[in-house]
């Protein structure tokens, strides 16, 4: 779809003459002319205006009724009157409707100071009320959920909240009962409202309604301050604004940002700032002490890792979580490579030579694109779990401008119903997938690798037909603009298959130096391809550089297998716990303990680190965090501290130089600035970025032509991999994977958020479950390979029998701890 | 839910409210409502064949909203949270979008009534000719019939035959006083309702339509 | 004698049987005849005839035929059959007795929209008209006139019944189609109307039951003959739905033009024996009263409009000397209190208010300041709401108001001292005050 041009437009508006881009909502224009015409229901995030509150209704020369600016394009040559007395007197009335049974409870509401009710009360209102019944009143607040508290009194129906859940979420959980002035915002039975995005419609509601239950009476606006960051906690990187009273968070709202999040956040960015003032945080540094971990001094900490460090030099390897920002990255690569001349160092856990070649910048999509392109295909990644706003914009695309949707995803995906087509292939056979779907749109054998994949090879021929002439009008067929937006663990299933596979997709779609269409990964830790930016991966610099190192440099398990056997001794590890984020717990428990050294940045002392850390440093939470991080799409984004760090905690960057000091090397960086600078100048595509440039929107650097030139040409992938094939479950079940959006410690330590932590489940067709004679919400037992855990049966009709999905990222019975590709299942 | 106090003709509900709903919280101890999985919700065959022959109709199913929830409330008596729930599971929406429309119409009963509704029209025409005094009769006759959803309601587009009374869909008047007994009787016995004055039998009052 | 055209022995046994219809033309001739014309000839036909709209705002037919969009797009027609108006049962009567009338005038409709699929939006309450409808479509199905290539023309036309759920407003035409989508029945905002964006986002044409009905007609007679009957700017006839307090209820087919005492009293016989015409409404409770005054106007929309009043559905509702404007009044505001969508402020929020002051005055808890508080109340929602209903209920409790004012007042004062009365019987000393 072609983006919307507009020409521009003279109109007048209270005398006024202003230009305009044609067709702006009149409310929208008349900001430009400095006029403001009062609005409840108006809210261009939600979709269509509703025309529903009256409050903005305006006098437009040759109408004769008043119209609503909300729903009027402003024309070339339209004449509006903002100021007459029959507007004001119609505005008048429309404030005193609203107030008849409202409470005027001011004094007391959440929203006192920051309440648009207010505001227009004051600013257009008549000030005195005729209405001498007296009002309705209930019991409030009422939970609404364990987030948000609803107080009906207040609402002024103006229908944001529940368009928001119908038509941004999609959810429609929150619904209106009864009609009529007995009409009332709610759920179904009495069902809570839950769902990934609920917190938006705190934001949305315009007076006191709809108030956050953890924010609720901690602060009013004029205690606080607002203080703009990135939110790190999933590769969506959303724009936040941090509310903050005393040093304290209290608050996360959205900082609208288009390219990023359009001015929405999920549940779990909303409120798990919780965490950064939870008694869990590590606040200063622990030292193993006799078996257990003890605090101790910077100086102790820091003298004792540089010891252990320098004993171990070219033996310790180095992991980033993916929280860690790009300069933490780029210094931790600086100690492991220059300072201790090792050159084992990752953060993907995958060929980064793969992700090199897919995150060429004549492939790259801009997260925007999946809003205006003909079709989307969402290739092995659940968005609502990975990266939830992109959920919201697909949706919007789907909605809005009539994209065609594809999914081809092992476990039924939430946006099936929202698809134009949704394709199935079993757990393990992603390599054969992407080569058959490859194949049916280039031309080669599709039967073989559809059969590898476990999939339906008349589903992928339709699959490639539809992205293959989903273009423009239904009559000349033509391919349009494809946004094929594919998860990075794909990389890690059958990354030698699936890398070859995809750009070869990409070229058959035509979509290698295509405006509007191309790849889109969704990276399986936030700052995955700032990291991979970085040179935080094994073999490559920063800038995809050369190392220079001779030998192999490990990636995450090639790592894990050489502490196993000895051939490394230490670990470095920031913001990382490869037990609980890493493929192969098992092995990773064994690595860890067969490690002699193992040094930490830790916010949370997970199990992980409590059994094996020898130093653990307290890390920064990302309300605290200075740096940069890069989105999936290319955007380096600022974080800025909102907060002091807590107790003791020393910003990472400083760690990391400081060991390098004592390990006798200076990096020469004195403030968190000069790391950023340093970055900026080792990696070629970053060149000319300062902080001041990345300012509060970011920087989209493959969008900057000198930069893409600036792109080292990746290696020419190899062409000979074979895909695997898919294990046949033969009475067995096929073990696929997801990690929940909830998954994830923040969650579990925001007291608001915790009674969202995911229990261990297992989804099956009912099909399986009748074979296995287990029900749904039956405890069974998942065995394989040695290892077993426990979940519940989850029934999903629309899963595809013979495989089954545990979840991964959970505290306790994660996936990982099963390294099988076939299960057994068993009633516990 | 308490049932209302009647205060100046208000229904009042504890704390003043006077709508049912508007005092309740969410229980926190549920599931949040979300599209109900045909692998956990169990639909009877001939309900979900109903609703689906609906669905055919449209060019988009969800227009079967309104038929899918009467086909629901005929078989549980009222749109029942269970009723909802296997409507929505066939429909693929969720719960709430069903009970949002069910909340909206008259006909769609959101709290348990009697299976069997019975209005009367208490608009003007039919005010105007005794309307109230009829319900208010029926009430006295019928308070106690548990089966029977008696009500007074909007006009039902039978002024000329005021004051009236839909039983079932049946209409009939001009409903005399001494008729009434009677026709509570019926009404209580599932009989036909005073067929004597069933509209559908009403020949035109318009004098020359019979003529050529 | 006005001549009969829609209730022409509408009382004929079977009629409501294809055969029957058919043994009176019905689908013959002038149904081949239509859609032999060219599609701009037809609407054209439409046009001439002058044939406005009967569910309630009276614009002309062909006219709003003739907005929807040409070429290959889903078009919808919609016959809206919602008939909720209080005082109205016209288009009821008429789908029971002859329901292959209105789906002949469907085929044609949808011709001269090009639209090939239909719907009947019924109000759910017509269950048994709802079962009568239902097997004359499926006789119309299975005698070949809905279907594909209808009389082995280009047109092809799938028709369903989709009955209501009980809401007056689904008969505003965007709510309609809201509901027809499965929806909550709230209306639209304007523009997009219908004709371009209607339902499923697809042009679609709405009309009333009885104007569909008439077309076949048109056709038979010719635009220009159809013309001729009736005033100008009101052509041809129109189901009246005469109730209240006259002595004959029901419908009766008049030439518009036709003076309105002959109908109230001509038709329907007038009050009772002794009784006068206090106030009626002309066109459905949303139409602003006229006084036993107003009896000679001419029943037309255009005289009617003059009178500051409207034709709306031609639902007469009479109310005699006996009558309080007070309670109907009351009524009518709780009637439009209960069919608010509650989408727009205005409309939720002004009959909520209004019916609360007239519960006041009712009760005796309002002075005659009160009026002057619900006037300007009514005039507030007046011309501010999203659709008219909110409108429909402020204008008639605004003519009432103004044209009862003296009755209002004195009512306002005996229910002023009565409730005091009680008030005092309340507080009966045992004692007799000292004066
Ligand atoms: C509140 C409201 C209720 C209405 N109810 C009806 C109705 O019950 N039947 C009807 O035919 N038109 C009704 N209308 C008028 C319709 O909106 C629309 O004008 C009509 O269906 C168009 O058909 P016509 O042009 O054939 O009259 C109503 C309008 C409003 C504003
Ligand atoms: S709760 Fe708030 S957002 Fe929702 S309708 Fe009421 S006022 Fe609007
Ligand atoms: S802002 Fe225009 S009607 Fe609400």
């Amino acid at each position: 779809m072609p983006r919307p041009e507009h020409r521009s437009i003279t109109f007048t508006i209270d005398g006024r003459e202003v230009q305009a881009p044609e067709n702006t909502i009149l409310v929208d224009a008349a900001k430009l002319g400095d006029v403001e015409i009062p609005v409840f229901c108006y809210e261009p995030k939600l979709g269509q205006p509703v025309g529903a509150c009256r409050m903005c209704l305006v006098e437009i020369e040759g109408i004769p009724k008043l119209q609503t600016g909300c729903s009027t394009p402003v024309k070339d040559g339209m004449v509006v009157h903002t100021q007459t007395a029959r507007v004001k007197e119609a505005q008048a009335a429309v404030v005193e409707f609203l107030l008849i049974n409202h409470p005027l409870d001011c004094p007391v509401c959440d929203k006192g100071g920051e309440c648009p009710l207010q505001d227009i009360s004051y600013g257009w209102g008549g000030g005195t009320t005729r209405f001498i019944e007296p009002k309705r009143h209930f019991v409030k607040p009422l939970e609404l959920s364990p987030l948000i508290a609803i107080d009906r009194e207040r609402c002024i129906l103006c229908y944001r909240c529940v368009r928001f859940s119908q038509e941004v979420s999609e959810d429609y959980q929150l619904v209106l009962h009864e009609r009529g002035a007995a009409t009332f915002v709610g759920t179904f039975d009495g069902h809570p409202y839950v769902a990934p995005f609920s917190g938006n419609i705190i934001e949305l509601c315009p007076v006191g309604a709809l108030t956050s239950r953890p924010y609720r009476f901690r602060a009013r606006p004029w205690d606080i301050e607002g203080s703009g960051s990135v939110c790190t906690l999933c590769p969506a990187q959303c724009n936040v604004s941090f509310t903050v009273r005393d040093e304290r968070v209290l608050r996360v709202l959205a900082r609208q940002n288009d390219g990023v999040d359009d001015g929405w956040l999920c549940d779990k960015g909303r409120f798990a700032y919780q965490s950064v003032h939870s008694d869990e945080r590590v606040t200063q540094p622990l030292l193993r002490d006799g078996g257990e971990l003890r605090p101790v001094s910077w100086e102790r900490a820091l003298a004792t890792a540089a010891g252990l460090l320098k004993k171990a030099g070219a033996g310790v390897a180095g992991l980033a979580g993916g929280e860690s920002t790009n300069e933490e990255g780029f210094l931790l690569q600086r100690l492991i490579r220059e300072v201790l001349g090792s050159s084992h160092v990752d953060a993907a856990g995958v060929d980064p030579v793969d992700l090199w070649s897919l995150a060429r910048p004549d492939l790259q999509a801009s997260l925007q694109d999946v809003e205006y392109a003909h079709t989307v295909l969402v290739l092995g990644t659940e968005p609502v779990d990975d990266m939830p706003i992109l959920d919201l914009r697909i949706r919007k695309g789907v909605r809005r401008n009539r994209v065609k949707l594809a999914v081809a995803t092992a476990r039924p995906s939430s946006l099936d119903a929202s698809a134009a087509l949704s394709v199935r292939y079993a757990p393990g056979g992603e390599g054969a997938f992407v080569t058959a779907l490859t194949a049916a749109v280039y031309g080669g054998d599709v039967d073989a690798p559809a059969a590898a994949a476990g999939a339906d090879v008349d589903a992928i021929r339709t699959l490639a037909e539809l992205l293959r002439t989903g273009g423009g009008d239904d009559d000349n067929r033509a391919p349009g603009d494809v946004v094929i937006v594919w998860g990075t663990r794909l990389l890690g299933a059958d990354g030698g298959a699936v890398t070859p596979a995809l750009l070869k997709l990409a070229s058959g779609l035509a979509l290698t130096g295509r405006d509007g269409g191309g790849l889109l990964a969704v990276p399986a830790s936030t700052n995955e391809r700032g990291l991979l930016e970085a040179g935080v991966a094994p073999g490559l610099a920063p800038g995809f550089g050369d190392t220079g190192a001779a030998g192999e440099s490990y990636a995450e398990a090639g790592i894990a297998r050489a502490l196993r056997d000895g051939d490394l001794t230490a670990l470095y590890l920031l913001h990382d716990d490869p037990i609980l984020s890493r493929p192969d717990a098992v092995g990773w428990d064994r690595a860890l303990e067969k490690a002699t050294t193992v040094v930490a940045h830790a916010q949370f002392l997970t199990a992980g680190l409590r059994e094996h850390a020898t130093v653990v440093f307290p890390a920064e939470s990302y309300a605290e965090k200075e740096g940069t991080v890069t989105h999936p799409d290319g955007r380096v984004q600022r974080l800025r501290p909102a907060i002091g760090r807590q107790g003791q905690t020393r910003p990472e960057w400083w760690v990391l130089s400081e060991l390098s000091r004592r390990l006798g090397a200076d990096m020469g960086i004195l403030t968190g600035a000069m790391a950023s600078r340093q970055l900026f100048d080792a990696v070629p595509f970053y060149a000319g970025l300062t902080l001041d440039r990345i300012g509060g929107r970011g920087v989209r650097w493959p969008a900057d032509p000198a930069a893409a030139a600036a792109f080292p040409p990746p290696p020419e992938v190899r062409r000979d991999v074979a895909y695997e094939t898919t294990a046949t479950p033969n009475g067995a079940l096929r073990l696929g994977t997801f990690r929940s959006i909830w998954a994830g410690i923040e969650v579990e330590l925001s007291p608001a958020l915790t009674f969202l932590t995911p229990r261990q489940q297992v989804e099956m067709a009912p099909a399986d479950a009748r074979r296995l004679g287990v029900a749904h919400g039956d405890k069974v037992v998942v065995a394989g390979d040695g290892a077993s855990l426990e979940a519940t049966v989850v029934l999903r009709n629309a899963a595809s029998p013979g495989s089954v999905f545990l979840q991964t990222g959970i505290q306790t019975d994660a996936a990982n701890g099963l390294d099988a590709a076939l299960v057994e299942i068993h009633k516990a | 839910m308490s049932t209302p106090r009647i205060v100046n003709g208000i229904a009042r509900y504890e704390h003043g409210s006077r709508v049912p709903g508007w005092d309740e919280a969410a229980d926190l101890t549920k599931d949040p409502a979300g599209v109900p999985d045909p692998a956990v919700v169990e639909v009877p065959a001939d309900l979900r064949l109903e609703i689906e022959s609906y669905m055919a109709r449209y060019p988009d199913s969800r227009s079967a909203a309104i038929p899918a929830l009467k086909a629901a409330q005929q078989r549980y008596g009222w749109c029942s949270p269970e009723a909802i729930e296997q409507a929505a599971c066939v429909m693929r929406l969720t719960p709430g979008y069903l009970a949002a429309v069910a909340g909206f119409y008259d006909q769609l009963e959101t709290r348990p009534v009697g299976r069997r509704p019975v209005y009367v029209c208490t608009n003007i025409s039919c005010s105007l000719r005794g309307a109230d005094a009829l319900l208010a009769a029926l009430q006295d006759e019928l308070g106690d019939a548990p089966d029977v959803n008696l009500r007074g309601f909007e006009c039902l587009g039978a002024c000329d035959i005021a004051p009236m009374v839909s039983v079932e869909g049946v209409y009939v008047g001009p409903v005399d006083a001494d008729e009434i007994p009677e026709l509570a009787r019926q009404i209580r016995a599932g009989d036909e309702p005073l067929p004597a004055k069933q509209l559908i039998n009403r020949p035109s009052q318009d004098p020359d339509a019979s003529a050529a | 004698m006005t001549q009969k055209i829609l209730f022409k022995n509408i009382d004929e046994p079977g009629l409501a049987t294809l055969d029957v219809y058919r043994a009176r033309g019905g689908y013959g001739e002038r149904l081949r005849m239509a859609l032999s014309m060219s599609r701009d000839a037809l609407v054209e036909e439409l046009k001439a005839s002058g044939l406005r709209g009967r569910g309630g705002a009276g614009f002309s037919m062909g006219t709003k035929a003739s907005f929807l969009p040409k070429g290959q797009l889903d078009k919808y027609l919609v016959c809206n059959a919602d008939e909720s108006e209080p005082g109205t049962f016209k288009d009821r009567e008429l789908m029971q007795k002859c329901p292959h009338m209105l789906i002949e005038g469907m085929i044609i409709a949808a011709y001269a929209a090009g639209a090939n699929r239909s719907f009947i939006y019924l109000r759910g309450e017509y269950e048994q008209q709802a079962d009568i409808l239902e097997r004359a479509v499926h006789e119309a199905k299975v005698a070949g006139f809905i279907g594909d290539r209808i009389l082995g023309t280009d047109l092809s036309l799938s028709m369903w019944v989709h009955r209501g759920a009980g809401a007056y407003i689904c008969g505003e035409e965007t709510a309609l189609l809201d509901s027809l989508e499965g929806k909550r029945g709230n209306p639209r905002l304007k523009p997009p109307f219908p004709a371009n964006q209607g339902l499923y986002q697809g042009p679609t044409l709405i009309n009333n039951v009885e104007t569909l009905a008439t077309l076949p007609h048109i056709i038979e007679m010719g635009a220009e003959h159809y013309a001729k009957i009736g005033v100008q700017n009101s052509t041809g006839t129109k189901l009246v739905s005469v109730s209240g307090h006259v002595q004959r209820p029901g419908n009766y087919e008049i030439e518009l033009g036709m003076s309105s005492r002959d109908i109230i009293y001509g038709l329907a016989g007038g009050p009772g024996e002794g009784r006068s015409v206090k106030l009626w409404f002309p066109g459905g409770s949303s139409s602003p009263v006229l006084t036993g005054d107003d009896l000679d106007l001419s029943y037309d929309f255009d005289t009617l409009a003059k009178a500051g009043t409207m034709l709306g559905s031609g639902a007469i509702i009479v109310a005699d000397d006996q009558s309080s404007v007070v309670d109907i009044a009351l009524k009518t505001a709780q009637f439009y209190r209960h069919e608010s969508c509650g989408k727009c402020t205005p409309c939720r929020e002004g009959t909520n208010w209004t019916v609360k002051m007239l519960e006041r005055i009712k009760s005796g808890d309002a002075t005659p300041m009160d009026l002057d508080l619900m006037a300007s109340v009514c005039e507030n929602i007046i011309g501010n709401c999203l659709c008219v209903l909110g409108d429909a209920m402020a204008m008639p409790i605004g003519s009432m108001v103004k044209k009862f004012r003296g009755e209002f007042e004195e009512y306002i004062e005996a229910a002023r001292a009565a409730a005091e009365r009680e008030l005092l019987a309340g507080l009966a000393p045992t004692q007799p005050v000292a004066a």
